[in-house]
């Protein structure tokens, strides 16, 4: 039983991706913070091509070992599945984190922000003009993703890869609406604890989003190249739940950070 | 009315407790009743009346206010950069 269990298992080939992964985290780190001492991004840019390369090579490596070898198996599937879930999980509580610190400091506003929240001398944004046509491109991006979804579900290879470059359009149209907005903001970072809170929950919101564009470009890729199949795309699937995600993180930003009256 | 409030301020020892202030962080307690005292002077001035009712906010204020703090918001208001609204 057991040694039948492990032959639907596979052990990967040695990789150097987790070292160079690690290295570029490294290099990336205290590349930041000696950008901020010595005015040089060397280090830190020598870290993000070496981030970039491992991104590329391990995803590339999976790909290998799944839709050309044959490796994902069922149960190798389903171990890809909680190891997305919980990844997603702790993304969002790296969100929690920053929408704590929001309402830690905007339900009992202090009286350097004059005792009131949104504090003295910030101009919020008006919620119902370019946040909400960012919260109605994110959901109109999960229509398409679900639509794209079901169209590989159903073998129709043309009216997914239309609705995969749609979601994707849709994800670059959030960005640039919300480069826009950071350009136009009336207030920055550095404007007190409400700024903090705005732009870096905000800006790694964004990341986020760009960060799922990529993973659907991928996806839209493969699919051009024939490597889903009807039944095993595991792939998309965790690049929709990552998106999906996303988009309930901005949902949940919207209803918090954009209101005038800040709770 | 002014007669009996003149006798709470004579007997004034320190600030009493305000129910609206239960907790032992007593910071917005001190900030409100600076607010309260310069608000009720800058009203009451524009209206030309005695601003002795205002004297209540400003024993408790100088009661509970740390002197950095106060001295602090003064420097503020007098240069136009005080958050709080009077």
């Amino acid at each position: 039983m057991a040694h039948q269990a492990h032959a639907m298992l596979y052990s990967v080939d040695p990789s150097p991706s987790p070292l160079t992964g690690a290295v570029a985290a490294l290099l990336m780190t205290s590349g930041l913070a000696i950008s901020m001492h010595f005015h040089t991004t060397t280090l830190m840019s020598l870290g993000l091509v070496l981030l970039l390369l491992t991104m590329y090579q391990s995803s590339r490596d999976i790909i290998r070992e799944g839709t050309f070898q044959g490796h994902h198996t069922p149960p190798v599937q389903k171990g890809l599945r909680y190891g997305m879930i919980l990844f997603i999980t702790s993304e969002v509580f790296f969100f929690l984190g920053f929408f704590s610190a929001f309402y830690h400091s905007s339900l009992a506003p202090t009286p350097e922000l004059g005792g009131c929240s949104p504090p003295t001398g910030i101009t919020t944004l008006n919620p119902f003009e370019v946040p909400l046509l960012n919260t109605a491109v994110l959901l109109a991006s999960g229509v398409t993703v679900t639509s794209a979804h079901h169209s590989i579900m159903e073998g129709q290879r043309k009216q997914a890869i239309q609705s995969l470059t749609l979601t994707i359009l849709l994800g670059f149209y959030f960005t640039a609406l919300q480069a826009m907005e950071y350009y136009e903001a009336p207030f920055t970072i550095a404007d007190g604890v409400y700024g903090s809170t705005f732009f870096v929950a905000t800006g790694f919101h964004g990341l986020h989003v760009i960060i799922g564009s990529t993973f659907f470009a991928i996806c839209l890729l493969r699919q051009a190249q024939y490597h889903f199949t009807s039944d095993h795309h595991f792939g998309f699937e965790a690049a929709a739940s990552y998106s999906h995600s996303c988009l309930m993180s901005y949902d949940s930003s919207f209803t918090s950070l954009f209101t005038d009256e800040a709770s | 009315m002014s007669g009996k409030f003149e006798e709470k301020i004579k007997k004034y020892r320190t600030a009493p407790f305000d129910a609206r202030f239960p907790n032992t962080n007593q910071t917005r307690n001190c900030y409100q009743n600076y607010l309260d005292y310069h608000r009720c002077n800058k009203v009451l001035s524009a209206k030309k009346q005695k601003t002795t009712p205002c004297e209540w906010y400003r024993r408790v204020y100088k009661s509970l206010c740390p002197i950095a703090w106060v001295q602090k918001w003064d420097d503020q208001r007098q240069s136009g950069t005080f958050a709080g609204r009077i």
